[in-house]
């Protein structure tokens, strides 16, 4: 607050302090919209035609404990000893000591082992929704990089965070350094994301085996391989899974937006 | 060399995590078959619904008797009639006392053009604005929990229709899932009889 002071004139301050405020509110939760466009899949049906995905707001950082636990105290049958077991499996919370509103651990790390049900609720009482797979995967490769080299670079960091998940030293929300154009942050290093239908409906026909991957379009960018992986990963899920390394993130059709800021 | 590693390493982690939510997934189906699963209930699903009347309805408003459950969207014109016939051919197959006492829910996935006066046009035009049926619209997020539920997958493209699985699913009188007929023009024969036999141990 002394530097602030020091700089002087009131109107920069004010200014500096907003800006900051700014910063704040990014930090946690912020919805950003993301403008319409179109990417391409890894999917084997779409055949080299790209996805349409329209506009959709997207909040920058995934859900955190705290948020969650907010959540729970709201909504009392969310909590793991009230949770009816057709919506979670067991492991639901499990790293939890407790859901007392004082007690919480690791406040700005993600929320893990939710089920989708739990995800699908918590958006739905926010106000909005799970981001679709397609509007999750646009997202996530609206990455700028200076030259090939950074995006090969980049790709590999990928490979490796993949394959080396460690949700023992998890970080707080926003401290991947990882963001994409519009500033939605750690779609990559942090955690696996709930999406809306995490099941596409051509996944019946892809089997978990080792020709998977191979059969998926190669698409020669930073995020092919990492896709695949992805694509892989959500289809071994059932939505009662809890997996410590699985969060979620909410998304708001822009109409929703619009009302709530004409609302205000 | 690398890569290849990290592929196999990976598959083997992904089919790790596969295997455990099989087992799990044993592990529910050997509960459903015992008497004690009233936990698996569709009905814990507390969300509001909207029928072709433009009436509010909960899904436990239909506890006590079988209730038949379809999802479909009313702009699919090929598929999404043989499913609703589907669902009809099952209703009309049981005897005219039994068809009093069970429901038939038909919940469109297209919030965005299904709204309940559609709804209603549509099951006039199928001649369905019948006691017991219900044509319905809800939240998104709740109608695809629903679909989660009962294993219906949808996702709309980019014309405005959707892929879907084609799912009648019949409901015993507790909620729990207790026949589900996959795809179209499927003989109705086991459906038929699940009904009845839950009919017959109600009234018993």
């Amino acid at each position: 607050m002394n530097i602030l002071t020091n700089i002087a004139p009131v109107k920069i301050t004010l200014t500096v302090l907003a800006a900051m405020m700014l910063c704040l509110t990014n930090m946690v939760g912020a919805q950003v919209l993301v403008p319409s466009g179109s990417f391409h899949s890894v999917m084997p049906e779409i055949k080299g035609e790209p996805v349409e995905v329209e506009s959709f707001y997207l909040d920058s950082t995934a859900v955190t404990n705290q948020q969650y636990n907010e959540f729970l105290q709201d909504h009392e049958n969310w909590k793991p000893e009230n949770v009816p077991s057709i919506f979670a499996y067991k492991g639901y919370l499990k790293n939890w000591e407790n859901t007392n509103a004082d007690d919480i651990v690791n406040p700005n790390q993600p929320v893990t082992s939710v089920s989708w049900y739990a995800a699908n609720a918590y958006c739905q009482s926010a106000g909005g929704r799970l981001p679709t797979l397609n509007e999750w995967e646009y997202s996530a490769q609206l990455m700028d990089f200076e030259s090939t080299a950074d995006a090969k670079e980049f790709a590999n960091r990928l490979m490796s965070w993949y394959s080396t998940f460690d949700n023992e030293n998890m970080g707080a929300v926003g401290s991947t350094g990882i963001e994409n154009r519009y500033g939605i942050k750690d779609q990559f290093g942090l955690i696996m994301e709930w999406v809306e239908d995490f099941k596409p409906v051509v996944a019946d026909d892809l089997s978990l085996d080792c020709g998977t991957v191979g059969r998926m379009q190669k698409l020669g960018n930073a995020y092919s391989y990492a896709a695949s992986i992805r694509y892989i990963t959500r289809m071994s899920f059932s939505p009662k899974s809890t997996n410590s390394t699985v969060g979620f993130r909410c998304a708001y059709n822009v109409e929703t937006m619009e009302d709530k800021k004409s609302n205000l | 060399m690398k890569k290849l590693y990290l592929i196999v390493i990976f598959l083997l982690t992904a089919m790790s995590v596969s295997a455990q939510h099989n087992h799990n997934h044993s592990a529910d189906n050997t509960l459903n078959t015992t008497e004690v699963n009233s936990e698996h209930s569709l009905y814990h699903l507390d969300a509001e619904w909207t029928d072709h009347r433009n009436e509010t309805i909960s899904l436990t408003d239909f506890k006590g008797a079988p209730v038949i459950v379809v999802m479909f969207y009313g702009n699919c014109t090929e598929v999404c009639p043989i499913l609703i016939q589907d669902a009809w051919r099952l209703y009309s197959s049981v005897d005219e006392s039994v068809q009093e006492e069970i429901n038939v829910l038909a919940v469109s996935f297209d919030t965005e053009n299904d709204t309940p006066e559609v709804l209603r046009k549509y099951a006039e035009y199928e001649q369905l604005d019948i006691p017991g049926w219900y044509f319905m619209t809800a939240d998104d997020a709740d109608i695809r929990t629903l679909a989660m539920m009962l294993g219906v997958q949808y996702s709309k493209k980019s014309d405005g229709h959707f892929a879907h699985s084609n799912l009648v699913t019949v409901l015993d009188e507790k909620g729990r899932i207790a026949q589900r007929v996959e795809g179209l023009n499927q003989p109705m024969d086991d459906a038929k009889s699940k009904i009845e036999s839950i009919m017959a141990k109600l009234n018993k």
